[in-house]
């Protein structure tokens, strides 16, 4: 029996040995993935697009039952607000024939602005809630690298973690760090424009902490919105990522943070649009360091 | 072919996990409460039950494999689920001895199971810094409702998997025989 003891022992021993191991292994910071896991990956996330169909299905009637009852309010909503975007459509597409134009007399093609993007559907949700992460059906072959942004049409929603061949992972904002940084900025008239870094998400507030780099003389205002800047060198610029919802002052009370609330709804994410920026930072350390800092 | 249905099975369930929150109503999933689904332990906590006997440990096996699996899939921290399931499933093969296995006692082991596997994952998770979470809004947010939950599925699928898994354990008693 003492024999069966000390082998029991040895066993769990060998257990934590192989744990400690494995996490340090996984928490190195490594930007690719090992080919098993990523054969897994795509085994799993294949199989999960199969499942993922049918309970679509069920899941979505409930959402259609709920939709209907609001309807008609939402109805007459837009038909107002629709009225309104017509005027605005005309607006923002002379403004933007004027941009090009403007471009072409100086010779300037490539914006920081242009993005390719790549259409992908969310196949599951990581049911470890403390992880924040989705898994979509796009991966290596169809031009998904770590770090691109992932949208939705209402705005951002956060950023490939990891690729495999034909499938990636998506980390959500909600699931940001102070690991992951965005730069970002709240437009102004007349090159006021206000900019910082949005730092990390905050569980007990529900929202994104905003950092404002420069002390700028306007005070910010409630409601207004927050796009990324494009000078991370990763993300394009323009990108919706959320409306202010209040101003503090950080723990120092040297520079003011805003509490962020992100634009898209982080809970139903269905259909997602990997952006892939057009214009190629040049050094490429720099913008890895950037966004990893 | 009989002994793939277990596999089978399980990876079903580790499948099934990465939908589990859009089943969940979106007030229920945005509120403060953490609702984990914790399926193939379960279903692993069956097999040590009713399938394995006194020297089989295929549910401790399982356990790591499908532990490891949730790993790379869900969370990416590699170790965490595998190290928490297989152990937690050994101690339970361990409790299964003293007891004799009906609904009570599966109840009773599925409590003790669910808590000490997330307790496990837990503590891992806030060495690792994964999570800040204090310990009482762990157990309140968390643990509670999780285990509740669990409990739900577990006796849902009691029914359809005692019987069953109990008549493979004898085909493959009769097989090592014969």
């Amino acid at each position: 029996m003492p024999f069966f003891r000390k082998k029991r022992l040895f066993i769990i021993l060998i257990g934590i040995i192989i744990l400690v191991v494995l996490i340090g292994f996984s928490l190195k910071g490594r930007d690719q993935l090992s080919t098993p896991e990523q054969f897994i990956k795509d085994t799993v996330g294949w199989a999960q697009s199969v499942v993922h169909t049918p309970v679509k299905f069920i899941t979505d009637i409930f959402t259609n039952i709920d939709d209907l009852k609001d309807t008609y309010k939402e109805n007459q909503i837009l038909k107002e607000k629709l009225s309104q975007s017509k005027s605005l459509i005309y607006e923002v597409q002379e403004i933007k024939e004027a941009n090009e134009e403007l471009r072409k007399a100086l010779d300037k093609t490539e914006s920081i602005r242009d993005f390719n993007p790549i259409q992908a559907t969310v196949m599951s949700r990581t049911p470890e809630r403390w992880v924040e992460q989705v898994t979509i059906n796009k991966g290596k072959q169809d031009g998904v690298r770590s770090n691109m942004a992932v949208i939705t049409a209402d705005g951002m929603v956060g950023k490939i973690q990891t690729v495999s061949q034909f499938s990636s992972t998506v980390q959500l904002l909600t699931g940001f760090d102070q690991f992951n940084r965005i730069s970002a900025t709240i437009s102004r008239e007349e090159g006021n424009d206000i900019f910082g870094l949005i730092e990390e998400y905050d569980k007990e507030t529900n929202s994104l902490l905003f950092k404002i780099i420069e002390d700028s003389e306007t005070d910010l205002k409630k409601g207004e919105l927050v796009v990324s800047s494009g000078m991370g060198g990763v993300f394009p610029a323009g990108l919706t990522i959320g409306t202010v919802k209040e101003v503090v002052p950080d723990q120092y009370g040297l520079t003011r943070t805003a509490l962020v609330e992100p634009a898209a709804d982080m809970f139903e994410i269905n259909n997602v649009i990997v952006v892939d920026r057009t214009l190629k930072e040049n050094d490429k350390a720099e913008s890895v360091q950037e966004d990893k800092e | 072919m009989r002994r793939l249905y277990l596999p089978l099975v399980l990876f079903f369930f580790v499948i099934l996990e990465g939908v589990a929150i859009e089943l969940l109503p979106a007030s229920f999933v945005m509120s403060d409460l953490l609702i984990i689904p914790h399926w193939v332990f379960i279903f692993l906590l069956y097999i040590a039950l009713f399938y394995d006997n006194d020297r089989t440990y295929f549910s401790v096996l399982y356990g790591a494999i499908f532990g490891l699996l949730i790993d790379i899939v869900y969370t990416g921290v590699l170790g965490v689920y595998m190290f928490a399931y297989a152990f937690t499933i050994y101690v339970m093969h361990g409790i299964r001895k003293l007891l004799h296995s009906n609904i009570y006692v599966t109840i009773l082991l599925g409590i003790i199971g669910i808590l000490f596997a997330d307790f496990t994952i837990y503590l891992v998770y806030s060495v690792v810094g994964l999570t800040d979470m204090v310990l009482e809004d762990y157990m309140l947010y968390r643990l509670l409702p999780t285990i509740i939950a669990n409990l739900l599925f577990l006796l849902v699928l009691y029914p359809i998997t005692k019987n069953r898994l109990s008549k493979w354990q004898d085909e493959q008693i009769t097989k090592t025989i014969n």
